[in-house]
């Protein structure tokens, strides 16, 4: 077989430019792969968008058996046959990075498609390493592999490991030291597929991995090497390409990729049968209950509630409530901000720039205090949270429980996860509505977030305000943003071309979180937070700090204030608050914090005001990403429907508070 | 659009043209109420042989409408469901793009029984991939009443019952692959509400009620 021929020239090692040998990570989702791959480097990750693409690829150096690694984790892939963009980026990787070794981390009880993976990478030629993970729950499952008999059919190091626990680490780490080999399969597809994949393989130019993976991908339709290949090739050469596969697909009848599809699964079961064994076991687990209740149509609701209780009271009352209260007013308030105004006031003599670092805009006392005092304890409580029910297995129960909610909008149930993320940071959000499959869904999705989700330090401001008012206030508020999240979620499914995609969702079992890598992903969640937030916070001061001294603040108030005043009955103060919503919405939430703590908000004005803020412009760094990710045309046009509705939905409320005299307390 | 079967040396039986004629006039008499002879000829060529075919006692002319006799009726309708069928197979379980050749040879050689295995294996659909009526067959009226078919989709199975996946017809087929529910797989549905949840082996997916309806089992147990 072709591996043989190209197996020899893979031995010599790969190095890569700067010098230390690339390992790869590979593995379908949920398998434990990041967590691995902390075990492996320790905690220095650096976390950086594939070239071209914002998947996001984690680099690390590893040191094993006196030898340094670049560790390299891609995201999870179910096929390296690339569906999804992560999928895409996974094979290119693969396809480009010239890596010594590649490490493929399997699912241990879910051995055929783990082995699907193993056979891909095999016939790319790629001396690899297989890692069978999560031993523990193929064994609470009355599932064992006898891993010797694997590693003599595949010819491979194959080790198993329970990731959290770090069992068999050390078996991986001299898995990887050690010399390696190509997998040895023993996949032959049917004799005209081999055939044309001879034919198209003499062709190729001479690439990475093996050609013969590439006349395969070919053959199966995979459009996604066509970029590839029109680079790699002369364009007559892609021509008579494509005029074989054409050839073939006429020849064969049926489906190329779902026949090679097929061979494969097919040989990684026959290999699953010989060495995996199964007995049966009485009963479950709690987790395994705790799985199935959380996805029941009538008891998922108490799970789901408790979820959101829980979420409450971890970033609502110990985040926004708890710590905010300690860091802004104890520490800031009592010891940061007194001494460094002391400071500044007795070594800058200059009153301009004393202004803009501690004066009523200035960058310590506002912009500072409000990015670490306020924002930072909220969305850090908000990631943690985050984190353990990524980890846990729940949010993708959490899609099943709403999937028929989110058809409404015209979403499936995978928006879920973006609209959580939402709650927590839009900015990061708009980022992953990547998710979705379709560019439609990515649309309603992005925009819906924009209006109606409020982030989390937004969240904790409105829930303090609208908790000092009372329950009634609280009811009204999420009606009007829950309602009007449906009714535009409904309109834009109906405007925005295109077809809702399907909802297909891998439900993982429910997990102890490991705390290791909990923590690890907030740090890097909150570290990528105060990158994106505090220049913003500071830029957005200092704009209001200038607004304000040359007194175009006053002019903006006077020029917004029929709004402001008129249309929603507010103080000519707010529209400062508002103005700074616009650099960031919690920022502005913050504004209205202060307002309300001075006095100067009746309940009507607070209510009002706050609704239109969590309806307003997002903040811009959610506006850059809104750009980045969607286009400034579609952007734009965006805007220009979230502005105007957010006045409307407050002017409404205005009018229907003061008219019916509702009493808010 | 399916084209009217294409006569080939398989059709120079005298048998095997009558059946193609008897299916051209059935076609015709479903597109717009009555068949013209003169279409028919039209379609068919061989207009001295549809001349002789009248003294078989298929069909009887007033004018230029055809009309089938009862033995023609019945004959034709068992053609056009057997073609039908067989395009249905074709398309939905062997994923064969390019079908109408082979559904127009297999019309002609399919046995009573092999008809009505094809026919129950298929759930006994309603109507081919061109949205043409399939004429009803004994073994659809006997499902009606006690029967279940062989293939159900996931809307039709019961909750916490097993079954083989016969064929799966949805988009998102190569994606389901992935996730290893192909053609032969054991799943077991879960749950419908609030959304579908199946189990194949060792992992579990959440699907759409679109999804699932275009994943055929056969229930067991």
């Amino acid at each position: 077989m072709d591996c043989h021929t190209t197996s020899s020239t893979q031995k010599n090692k790969r190095t890569s430019r700067e010098g230390l040998d690339r390992i790869v990570l590979v593995g379908t989702p949920n398998v434990g792969k990041s967590v691995i791959f902390g075990l492996l480097t320790g905690k220095y990750a650096t976390v950086s968008n594939y070239p071209g693409t914002t998947v996001e690829v984690t680099y690390g150096n590893a040191f094993i058996q006196d030898h340094s690694y670049l560790l390299v984790d891609t995201p999870g892939a179910n096929s390296l046959m690339p569906m999804s963009e992560d999928e895409q980026v996974t094979r290119d990787i693969l396809l480009v990075e010239r890596p010594a070794k590649v490490v493929q981390v399997g699912d241990t009880k879910n051995l055929v498609r783990t082995l699907g993976i193993t056979i891909q990478l095999a016939e790319m030629g790629l001396p690899m390493v297989l890692d069978l993970n999560m031993e523990d729950e193929a064994r609470e499952r009355g599932i064992s592999v006898d891993i010797e008999a694997l590693k003599k059919i595949l010819g491979i190091e194959v080790v198993s490991t329970v990731a959290p626990e770090r069992r068999g680490l050390r078996d991986l780490k001299n898995a990887i030291a050690s010399e390696g080999g190509v997998p040895e399969v023993g996949l032959r597809y049917k004799d005209l597929i081999e055939e044309y994949i001879g034919q198209i393989k003499a062709l190729l130019p001479r690439t990475n991995i093996s050609r013969r993976s590439l006349a395969v991908m070919i053959l199966s339709k995979d459009e996604t090497l066509k970029s590839w290949l029109t680079g790699a090739a002369e364009s007559h050469v892609v021509e008579e390409i494509e005029r074989l596969r054409a050839e073939c697909r006429l020849r064969f009848g049926r489906s190329l990729g779902a026949a090679i599809n097929e061979a494969r699964m097919n040989r990684a079961s026959e290999i699953a049968e010989v060495v995996m064994s199964r007995e049966t076991v009485e009963g479950s687990t709690a987790l395994a209950w705790l799985g199935r209740t959380s996805m029941h149509p009538v008891w998922g609701v108490p799970v789901l509630l408790a979820v959101l209780y829980g979420l409450y009271q971890f970033v609502g009352v110990l985040g926004a409530d708890i710590m905010v209260g300690f860091v802004e007013e104890t520490l800031f308030g009592q010891y940061v901000n007194p001494m460094l105004t002391s400071f500044i006031e007795s070594y800058l003599p200059i009153a301009f720039f004393r202004d803009m670092l501690i004066g009523q805009y200035g960058i310590i006392t506002m912009a500072l205090t409000y990015a670490i005092g306020i924002i930072l304890p909220i969305t850090a409580t908000f990631f943690i949270a985050f984190s353990i029910l990524e980890d846990s297995g729940y949010l993708p129960r959490l899609a099943i429980m709403s999937n028929r909610i989110f058809n409404i909008m015209g979403l499936s149930g995978k928006a879920v996860l973006p609209m959580v993320l939402g709650l927590g940071c839009g900015t990061m959000a708009v980022m992953t509505t990547r998710v979705l499959e379709t560019r439609r869904d990515r649309i309603i999705a992005t925009f819906l977030l924009s209006l109606a989700v409020p982030c989390a330090a937004q969240l904790g401001v409105i829930l303090g305000m609208i908790g000092a008012l009372s329950v009634k206030a609280f009811l009204i508020w999420l009606g009007v943003v829950v309602g009007l999240l449906l009714f535009t979620g409904y309109l834009a499914s109906l405007i925005v071309p295109g077809e809702r995609s399907d909802f297909m969702l891998e439900i993982p079992p429910i997990r102890m979180p490991s705390v290791m890598n909990v923590l690890r992903k907030t740090a890097n969640r909150v570290v990528w937070y105060l990158k994106e937030a505090v220049p913003l916070f500071i830029y957005g001061t200092l704009v209001l700090f200038f607004l304000d001294k040359v007194a175009l603040l006053g002019v903006l108030e006077s020029a917004l204030s029929p709004v402001i005043v008129g249309l929603l009955g507010l103080p000519k103060a707010a529209t400062a608050a508002f103005l700074i919503g616009f650099f960031r919405r919690d920022y502005g939430a913050a504004g209205l914090f202060a307002l309300s703590t001075a006095g100067m908000l009746s309940p009507v004005q607070t209510l009002v005001s706050l609704v239109t803020l969590t309806l307003f412009v997002p903040c811009l760094a959610h506006f850059f990403m809104m750009i980045k990710e969607r286009g400034a045309r579609t952007t734009l046009i965006m805007l220009a429907v979230i502005i105007p509705t957010a006045l409307t939905v407050g002017g409404i409320l205005n009018w229907v508070l003061r008219a019916f005299d509702i009493n808010l307390l | 659009m399916s084209k009217p079967c294409k006569l080939t040396d398989h059709s120079t039986g005298e048998s095997l043209f009558m059946d193609e004629a008897l299916e051209a006039i059935w076609e015709l008499q479903e597109k717009s109420g009555t068949a013209s002879f003169n279409d028919l000829i039209n379609m068919m060529g061989h207009h001295s042989r549809l001349e002789r075919m009248q003294k078989t006692g298929l069909f009887s002319l007033s004018g230029d409408a055809i009309t089938l006799s009862e033995q023609g009726h019945a004959r034709a309708r068992d053609i056009i469901r057997r073609h039908r069928l067989a395009e249905r197979l074709f398309a939905d379980v062997l994923d064969i793009a390019d079908y109408e050749d082979d559904a127009c040879r297999l019309e002609h050689a399919l046995s009573r029984e092999a008809e009505e295995a094809i026919c129950t294996l298929l759930g006994h659909p309603p109507r081919c991939p061109h949205d043409k009526e399939i004429p009803r067959g004994e073994c659809c009226a006997v499902f009606t009443r006690k029967i279940k078919p062989l293939a159900l989709n996931l809307r039709e199975m019961e909750v916490g019952k097993e079954g083989r996946v016969l064929f799966i017809n949805v988009p998102a087929m190569d994606r389901l692959a992935n996730m290893g529910l192909v053609p032969g797989a054991i799943v077991r549905l879960h749950q419908k509400k609030p959304s579908y949840v199946v189990e194949v082996d060792q992992t579990t997916l959440a699907l759409d009620e679109d999804i699932a309806q275009g994943i055929y089992v056969k229930q067991q147990g």
